[in-house]
């Protein structure tokens, strides 16, 4: 038996060295597995009375910035200070960084705190380490930027800007934001950076304000190559995410351009992939429906159904006017087949989706124009005998007694639906 | 729908999981999440500084939760804890915490407690070598041994109080010749099964995912006002209650009348409601089955279909699109949609995780703004399916890896859609995924990378999240995030239309129901004790509610823990959030103590559960078995047997006249007492005078025969209370050999204590040889009967539903659809068929525990 246990300890003491945390081989880490252990009485070396009192510390200082005490978690953040001291050099190390992130946390929110106070507390935390020095940096100038503090954050950061995108890089993640408005002051300043700027927005990621900002002076400056360029990279890199908005950009800019159409409908062709549901997706729409192309009339009643699919877009009457629309006009234009292809993978769950007799009673109590179009649409795709068409058909109101009436004819005229079927 | 016109800046890395241990810090800092974006600076930045709701805080009433409902009549025990499971050896501390199970001692027990089932079929092989019976064996092999000396070399011992106090030579040859084949088999068949199940047991211990999702809703009533709370109860909490529940806008919730229920055949572990085009479907998951009620307005569910999960469900949820419709996922890595008319729809099937390996067998699957495309999710990754694409189309919309930034030994917990709110709140494109670490926002607009990412910190699992909707036009939404242990945070959303979601002041945690303890009188330390156990037991539901009418924004928030509590707190979000506001602490009202403390009144009335494992005793079936044989026996010592038989306590009267008006006879003091009499000594510096004083006693001849003598009146009227059994004294009972046996010959080693002790009576009645021949009977049944009551009863329970089914399907995941049972609502009485079926549930408690748990039973000494 005791051969057992000794084996169980050796081989857990052997393997654990790094993943202690881990355990039987799920590889996943508990956060809270340290509060269980700590409920077991174990002998040897306890942890260290000051390590102790720190963590403890750090503890109090959380549970008082979750529970909104500034002032109790500024009092527990004066005690934290003595981490530096910490004999532990891992834990001293880390210490600035949580110091800052807290108490720069506290000081935004304290409602004593003042701007100087801000300022003195970033001034003093610089001072501890470089990489501290420029994280803090730029945090700092963010909060006097969105205090309204234009030179100051200016002061602080061109200082810095000769070498930060070097030493930036890393941290970018991280500190985005300061980047972000910190690249947006240096444009004015210097167009050196923009080198910079395009080194950085050639690297996988969402970079949405460089991207803006850098066509921007782009464009100002008469390089519409380069901003094209810019954006198509931006849009087409298979290495970065596929941000929808680097397809808005670039359409936008096209159009800007005064592009041929066909280019632009390329641009939005992709974009429809990605997000079907967007409010370009109409004006994709339109831009198909001018198209000489037969495909593209087609692709463009796919596009409508398309952004119906989606449940923010259920009441979007744009879309729903653009289809009652443009369904007639495909089945005037002997386009049956295009409208049953659509119509085959949604008629199992459109009927509950758009058309139930809920939404009937309450489209009509809400928005009668919307609903006039969705009987229309309803009536062609599934017949009068439908609920929503029928509960429609029966209101009778002053305004829209004539409209109602044209949307019968219609209905009788272009219904999918055969009866005799 | 708008798209963010302009997106958090993030590098985009790809990759595996940080191999960094430490939590990243800067998902910790929520102010530069609620600085806007630089591009709508201007607008807001008419003076200067831009508007920042610093202010924004949820005010709770009391200072901790308050019990909403009476204490359910069931027992609770807060079952395994770390302390049962792990080492309690010496560790050096590390800076890394380090988790051992204890096998050892889970085996060790094994061993004593049941010694029968580890030793007896090994002891069956080896039966010729040993000779049970007669004096010393004159057979010629030499391998036969005789037992009966060993047997008197063991019997002086108590084994549980100190087992190797005393080896006779034949015990340490026979322990040595015996050991390695003995031990090494048990060691070797159960070590591994029980290394496994305690492993199991600590996983479980550390995240228990069953009840994932949660098991308490609020469905919405005629009124703003009044609702009703769905949760279950009872011991094995299959009872399904449906409890209304009025929201008054100044007072606390009052529960009205009785709640009504369904009796279900096995534990609920998630309930969901939803109200789709003003029909409300409530969903219900238990271990294997999954069912669906539609509640009318009056709030009577009206059951709909019964879903059966051959592997066991892990997940369901309710569409927000299509009424009745329904995602259902299996361990088996299948996701299926499910509604009444269609039945079920098979959208996805992989055994394996999406991302990278891992050995949980847990799924979830939610909706998104597409009403034919799901999310797919398990520990490692959520991927988003076509319902109507070709099998095995996807895309990921969560990675676990470098795209999100996650750390080391990261996992999914929870995923869910966070688009059923109101078109004027956030985008209805969201998804919450949540880690042990962290809370992501993803957009399925933009896979992969996560639009808001915060270090939430929380002590426990976040099992759920509620998105409740804005309090006020145009404030942000609060998004209520619980964990396993009662924690509780609160965070503020925003970002509609052109803008992306951030979170909208710091977030905030609410009190859970340990913060609840200072309202309760104080208790003497074993109820109290029992309290804080209570109030400490695991969270499994979450509930939130804002009366949409009340004029100033009240938000009611009910808790439910495994012990079945329903716990409710109310905020108010701060009327003036005015820069000088800060969080006042609230305090106890008359009310609320009145309340704790009729809710405590109930709570002790209620038995506390049977002790899970008991330290096991010396056996003394077999002494009383020995002294049945005397003949003559005055009252009390029948009385007393009896009384141990059949484990009750023994009064006064059960004893009649004491056998003799004797005083009893005063403790002699043993060696111990020599031992601190000499302590004494050698403390007060006479060491010498009490060592001349010992020699002249111990020289004393007339003092040895008197102490003997007493020391046999004391064994012969205590023997069967002190478990001692000294065999030179008791020589006197003239016994037959029939009775001497039992002792080495194996006794039906399983049976529950109550049956014990009346088999032990039925003994009385049965002539002696009959009771041999039934001995032998029994004794070969031992490994059939050790089957686990949990084990063989769901068997009949499953049957017993499929002994019902109208209209059964065979799925493509080898489930069936069956209709449900239906059970009449409120008050509902629960016939005798039922109740042993709620009997047969294996509840958290309940649930098979360790060997060592299992009330102890009569071990004999040897396995043969």
């Amino acid at each position: 038996m005791s051969d057992f246990s000794e084996e169980l300890i050796r081989s857990k003491t052997e393997d654990d060295k790094e993943e202690s945390c881990v355990f039987s081989g799920t590889g996943m880490s508990f956060p809270w597995l340290q509060k269980h252990i700590g409920t077991v009485e174990t002998g040897g070396k306890k942890e260290k009375d000051f390590a102790q009192t720190t963590s403890a510390c750090l503890g109090f200082i959380q549970e008082a910035l979750l529970k909104h005490q500034w002032q109790q978690a500024a009092d527990y953040m004066h005690s934290y200070f003595q981490i530096l001291e910490d004999s532990d050099s891992h834990k001293r190390q880390a210490a600035p960084e949580i110091i800052w992130k807290l108490g720069s946390e506290i000081l935004f929110y304290h409602p004593k705190s003042s701007v100087e106070t801000f300022n003195t507390f970033a001034d003093r935390m610089k001072n501890i380490g470089v990489m501290n020095y420029l994280k803090i940096s730029l945090q700092h100038a963010l909060y006097l930027l969105h205090h309204g503090m234009l030179e100051d954050a200016n002061r602080n950061l061109s200082f810095h800007c000769t070498y930060i995108p070097h030493l930036l890089y890393p941290f970018i993640y991280e500190d985005d934001y300061a980047y972000n408005t910190a690249s947006q002051n240096m444009f004015d300043h210097s167009w050196k950076t923009s080198v910079n700027l395009r080194a950085l927005i050639q690297t996988p990621g969402v970079w949405d304000p460089f991207v803006k900002s850098y066509v921007e002076m782009l464009e100002f400056y008469g390089d519409q190559d380069g901003a094209r360029e810019v954006l198509t990279n931006y849009a087409y890199d298979e290495k970065f995410p596929s941000n929808p908005n680097a397809h808005i950009y670039l359409y936008n800019f096209l159009k800007r351009e005064k592009a041929p159409r066909e280019k632009l409908i390329s641009v939005l062709k992709i974009l429809y992939q990605i997000v079907p549901s967007h409010k370009l997706m109409l004006e994709f729409h339109r831009l198909l429906r001018k198209s000489e192309k037969e495909d593209h009339h087609k692709l463009g009643l796919e596009v409508l159904f398309g952004v119906l699919d989606f449940a923010g877009c259920t009441k979007n009457i744009t879309a729903w006017k653009y289809l009652a629309k443009y369904l007639r006009q495909t089945l005037m234009g002997n386009h049956l087949a295009w409208v049953q292809e659509e119509w085959k993978t949604r008629k199992n769950w459109w009927p509950s989706f758009h058309f139930s007799s809920f939404w009937a009673k309450s489209d009509w109590k809400e928005d009668k124009a919307l609903a006039c179009e969705k009987a229309l649409v309803a009536g062609i795709l599934l017949g009068k005998g439908c609920r929503y068409f029928r509960f429609i058909s029966k209101q009778d109101d002053q305004v829209l007694r004539k409209k109602i009436k044209q949307i019968k004819k219609s209905v009788k005229k272009h219904s999918v639906v055969n009866p005799g079927l | 729908m708008d798209f963010p016109s302009s997106l958090r800046p993030t590098l985009f890395r790809t990759g595996p999981l940080g191999l960094s241990n430490v939590p990243d810090m800067s998902f910790m800092c929520s102010w530069r999440d609620t600085l806007t974006l630089p591009e709508s600076l201007p607008k807001n930045s008419e003076n200067g500084a831009p508007h920042l709701s610093t202010g924004l805080l949820w005010e709770p009433e009391t200072p901790g939760p308050l019990p909403l409902l009476p204490p359910g009549p069931d027992p609770w025990d807060p079952g395994v804890t770390a302390q049962d499971l792990l080492f309690r050896g010496g560790f050096p501390f590390r800076r890394k915490p380090q988790a051992v199970l204890d096998v050892t001692e889970q085996l060790s027990r094994f061993l004593w407690d049941h010694g029968d089932i580890a030793f007896a079929p090994l002891g069956k092989l080896m039966l010729e070598n040993f000779k049970l019976e007669g004096a010393r064996s004159r057979s010629k092999k030499k391998t036969v041994v005789s037992v009966k000396r060993l047997l008197q070399d063991l019997g002086g011992h108590q084994p549980w109080g100190c087992p190797w106090a005393f080896l006779s030579f034949r015990q340490r040859r026979f322990s040595i010749l015996g050991g390695p084949v003995l031990g090494k088999s048990v060691a070797s068949l159960l070590g591994e099964l029980l290394y496994e199940e305690l492993a199991t047991r600590w996983e479980q211990l550390l995240l228990d995912d069953a009840f994932t999702g949660g098991a308490l809703a609020w469905v919405p009533g005629r009124t703003a006002q009044v609702g009703q709370l769905v949760y279950p109860a009872g011991g094995a909490l299959d009872k399904l209650c449906f409890q209304e529940v009025s929201l008054t806008p100044g007072g606390d919730p009052q529960a009205l009348g009785d709640p009504g229920h369904i009796q279900l055949q096995g534990p609920v572990r998630q309930v969901v409601t939803r109200t789709v085009q003003g029909e409300s479907l409530l969903a219900v998951r238990s271990d294997y089955h999954c069912a669906l009620w539609k509640v009318s307005k009056q709030g009577r569910p009206a059951p709909l279909q019964v879903l059966q999960v051959g592997k066991g469900a892990t997940g369901i949820s309710l569409s927000p699109h299509l009424p009745g419709e329904l995602a259902v996922c299996s361990r088996s890595g299948a996701v299926c949609l499910w509604t009444p008319q269609d039945g079920l729809q098979q959208v996805y099937k992989d055994p394996e995780t999406l991302v990278f390996c891992d050995p949980s067998p847990w799924r979830w699957a939610d909706f998104t703004a597409h009403p034919r495309v799901l999310t797919v999710g398990d520990r490692t990754g959520v991927k988003m399916i076509d319902a109507q694409g070709p099998p095995g189309c996807g895309l990921l919309l969560f990675r676990g890896g470098a795209e999100a930034s996650c750390q080391k030994g990261e996992r999914v917990l929870l995923t869910q859609y966070l688009g059923e709110c109101s078109p004027e709140s956030l985008h209805p494109t969201l998804h919450l995924i949540c880690t042990q670490f962290s809370l992501y926002l993803v957009d399925e607009r933009l896979p992969l990378v996560p639009m808001l990412k915060w270090n939430h910190d929380l002590p426990s699992a976040p099992l759920w999240a509620q998105l409740l909707p804005p309090p006020r036009p145009g404030c942000p939404q609060p998004l209520l995030l619980g964990g396993q242990g009662g924690h509780l945070q609160l965070l503020h959303l925003t970002g509609e239309g052109a803008s992306a979601p951030r979170l909208a002041g710091p977030p905030q945690s609410l009190p859970s129901s340990s913060d609840s303890l200072s309202a309760f009188p104080l208790l003497e330390p074993k109820s109290q004790w029992r309290l804080q156990e209570r109030l400490k037991a695991p969270t499994i539901g979450l509930a939130a509610t804002i009366p949409s009418s009340a004029s100033e924004p009240v938000l009611s928030l009910f808790q439910l823990s495994v012990a079945g509590d329903v716990f409710y707190q109310r905020l108010h979000l701060q009327a003036d959030p005015g820069p000088n506001s800060c969080a006042s602490t609230a305090s106890w009202t008359p009310q609320a103590t009145a309340c704790c403390s009729r809710w405590l009144k109930a709570l002790l009335k209620v038995p506390p559960a049977p002790p899970v494992w008991a330290a096991p005793t010396f056996s003394h079936r077999r002494l009383l078995g020995r002294m049945e044989q005397r003949e003559v026996e005055p009252k009390g010592p029948e009385a007393l047997r009896a009384a141990m038989a059949e484990g009750r306590l023994l009064r006064q009267r059960d004893l009649g006249s004491l056998p003799s008006a004797e005083p009893p006879p005063t403790p002699e003091p043993g060696p111990e007492d020599e031992l601190s009499t000499r302590l004494e000594a050698a403390w007060e510096g006479q060491l010498a005078t009490w060592w001349e004083r010992q020699q002249g006693r111990s020289s004393g001849p007339g003092r040895q025969p008197k102490r003997r003598k007493r020391r046999t009146q004391l064994s012969s009227t205590f023997s069967s209370l002190s478990g001692r059994l000294d065999l030179s004294d008791a020589t006197s009972p003239p016994h037959s050999p029939d009775r001497a046996s039992p002792e080495a010959r194996p006794r039906p080693p399983v049976t529950p204590p109550s049956q014990e002790s009346t088999q032990e009576l039925w003994a009385r009645d049965v002539p002696s040889e009959r009771q041999q021949t039934l001995r032998d009977y029994m004794a070969r049944l031992p490994l059939q009967g050790d089957t686990p009551q949990g084990v063989s009863l769901p068997l009949s329970q499953t049957s017993s539903i499929r002994a019902t089914p109208s209209r059964p399907q065979t799925l493509p995941d080898g489930t069936a659809e069956l209709p449900p049972r239906r059970k009449t609502l409120r008050g509902a009485t629960v016939s005798s068929s039922q109740t042993s079926s709620i009997r047969a549930t294996p509840s958290r408690q309940q649930a098979p525990v360790l060997s060592g748990s299992q009330p102890h039973r009569k071990k004999p000494r040897m396995g043969f």
